[in-house]
């Protein structure tokens, strides 16, 4: 049964994508499978949402992270970890440096309504044709893209393991009273 | 009809955590909601990449507290993924021990304030007396009641000793006379079946196209539980029988909960009983080489998946759990509308939401 899963996604990637992917299998100690894909090009994930939603399964969550290109410059990536029927198929998309845009998802696989608002506003990444892109868990306050900063532990928590927090506070406070 | 928007929340008597529903409704019945999150955001996923990946264990396990031992015990699994660590037999059953202790009460957390929303607090306070047996068995074997700091990579931190074994038996027996009794409540008492029947009905299909998990997709006929779809731990020598029902209500909801209890007494039993001899852990600390996995797990809610990309380094480049709660909120959409304003709280308990967990 798995086989075929594997197969037949393959056969569809190939058909929507050409040679544009790499694509492994891995199968662990207790018989579960795993998939790792990579596709060339970015804008093709709105296909492999397309398979994956016609095979019957499902997308778990979407993950983006900052690393590293040949060149040594920082670049985005995007992880879509899809389920078929049990087996994780990981697909990897570049993002190029220059635009910081994808095509969203959600309209597919509604399942990713969240997980792609959520990646926009943590890493400033553009999600385009997204059915509802508003904030998800950040405050209007907070920089869209917090994930790009690398913010001390220290300034994170605005000083609420010291007398900081409290100064603030008191001064704050002062302040109304003045007002009044 | 008027419509008005009536605002639950953030700080509501019947959610355990901050979350804002903004609910349109037509006199008393509703057709519209939208959900506004983010009031217990910490930045989780960004402290875990500025610590090591022996704190991030300790980080991980104070994510939440009700489906606690599933954070590091998945993120474990993907550290031993990417460096090769075979877990020994012992330490494997131990960790599914660990984790069905956990859903026990979790579950039955959960059934309780479903009596107490409906206002059956007699209900409400002989469950968590029950659960009591659960938290006094956690508090013997672990040293506590929430955290239990078992997992480590390469296996687990604790043992049991024959003593502790025949402990074990004998508070998981005592669970299961009380457990018919509560469960034969739930499924047929006349006041709990009036106001959990029929109510935030979620029907198969949509629960396919939201991508549910966990008990709110077993409510619905889907069946999507880890432990069988893709088996880990010790769960590909234990036979899981999964609870599936077709209600897609609150009391579907509710049946699959109280009956995956009874499932994780018997799964628990059996360890116990073929519980291997051997080491419980790995006998070195490992290096993590550079590399990426995911693991998943079935947690109390459904299914958890870890992704966790390394560099060699000791700190991940990247660490990134979902976590079952955060793909059963939108269902909501569907769940709420035609429903009575009196089944809000009612609707957003049947999927067990857990807030701190979907925020990080």
């Amino acid at each position: 049964m798995e086989r075929n899963i594997q197969k037949d996604f393959k056969e569809k990637l190939t058909q929507a994508v050409g040679e544009g992917f790499s694509l492994r299998w891995e199968t662990d100690s207790k018989g579960v499978v795993t998939g790792w894909c990579r596709l060339n090009d970015h804008s093709q994930i709105t296909n492999v949402a397309l398979i994956v939603s016609r095979s019957g399964g499902r997308v778990i969550t979407i993950t983006a992270y900052k690393t590293k290109d040949a060149q040594q410059r920082d670049i985005h990536e995007i992880a879509y970890h899809f389920d078929l029927d049990g087996c994780t198929c990981t697909v990897t998309i570049e993002i190029p440096r220059d635009s910081s845009k994808v095509n969203s998802i959600t309209p597919i696989l509604k399942g990713a309504d969240w997980t792609e608002r959520e990646l926009q506003e943590l890493y400033d990444i553009k999600v385009v044709g997204h059915p509802n892109p508003k904030r998800l868990f950040l405050d209007e306050t907070i920089d869209t893209g917090i994930m790009n900063k690398l913010i001390p532990l220290s300034l994170a928590m605005n000083g609420a393991t010291s007398k900081t927090l409290w100064e603030k506070v008191f001064a704050a406070t002062s302040k109304e009273v003045d007002t009044k | 009809m008027s419509t008005y928007t009536i605002p639950v929340g953030p700080l509501h008597v019947a959610l355990e955590e901050p979350m804002y529903f903004r609910v349109q409704v037509e006199g008393e019945t509703v057709v519209g909601l939208d959900i506004t999150a983010g009031f217990v955001h910490r930045g989780m996923e960004s402290l875990a990449l500025q610590r090591n990946i022996y704190q991030n264990i300790t980080l991980t396990e104070r994510l939440c507290s009700l489906c606690s031992n599933n954070h590091p015990f998945t993120y474990c699994m993907a550290l031993e993924k990417i460096a090769g660590i075979k877990v020994p037999e012992r330490g494997e059953y131990l960790r599914v021990i660990a984790d069905e202790v956990k859903r026990i009460a979790s579950n039955l957390f959960n059934a309780g304030i479903l009596a107490h929303i409906i206002g059956f607090d007699s209900l409400f306070m002989h469950v968590m007396e029950i659960r009591e047996i659960v938290q006094d068995t956690k508090e013997t074997i672990y040293g506590n009641r929430m955290d239990l700091a078992a997992n480590t990579i390469g296996g687990v931190k604790y043992n049991l000793s024959n003593e502790k074994i025949k402990y074990m038996m004998k508070q998981m027996d005592s669970l299961k006379k009380p457990l018919e009794e509560i469960v034969d409540i739930y499924m047929n008492n006349k006041l709990v079946r009036a106001r959990t029947e029929g109510v935030g009905i979620l029907p198969k299909e949509e629960a396919i196209r939201y991508g549910v998990v966990g008990p709110v997709a077993r409510g619905s006929g889907v069946n999507n539980d880890v432990r069988v779809k893709s088996p880990y731990a010790a769960y590909d020598k234990i036979k899981v029988n999964v609870n599936v029902e077709t209600g897609c209500d609150v009391r579907a909801r509710a049946i699959v909960r109280l009956r995956e209890i009874q499932e994780a007494i018997n799964i628990i039993q059996l360890c116990l009983k073929e519980l291997p001899d051997g080491p419980t852990c790995i006998d070195h600390l490992p290096e993590i080489p550079a590399g990426e996995a995911i693991a998943k797990s079935e947690a109390p809610r459904g299914e958890l998946i870890y992704y966790l990309r390394t560099n060699g380094s000791d700190l991940p480049e990247r660490l990134k759990w979902r976590v079952p709660t955060y793909m059963n909120w939108e269902a909501l959409n569907v769940m709420m509308p035609g429903n009575k304003v009196s089944d809000i709280p009612l609707i957003i308990s049947s999927i067990d939401p857990c807030i701190s967990c979907t925020e990080r």
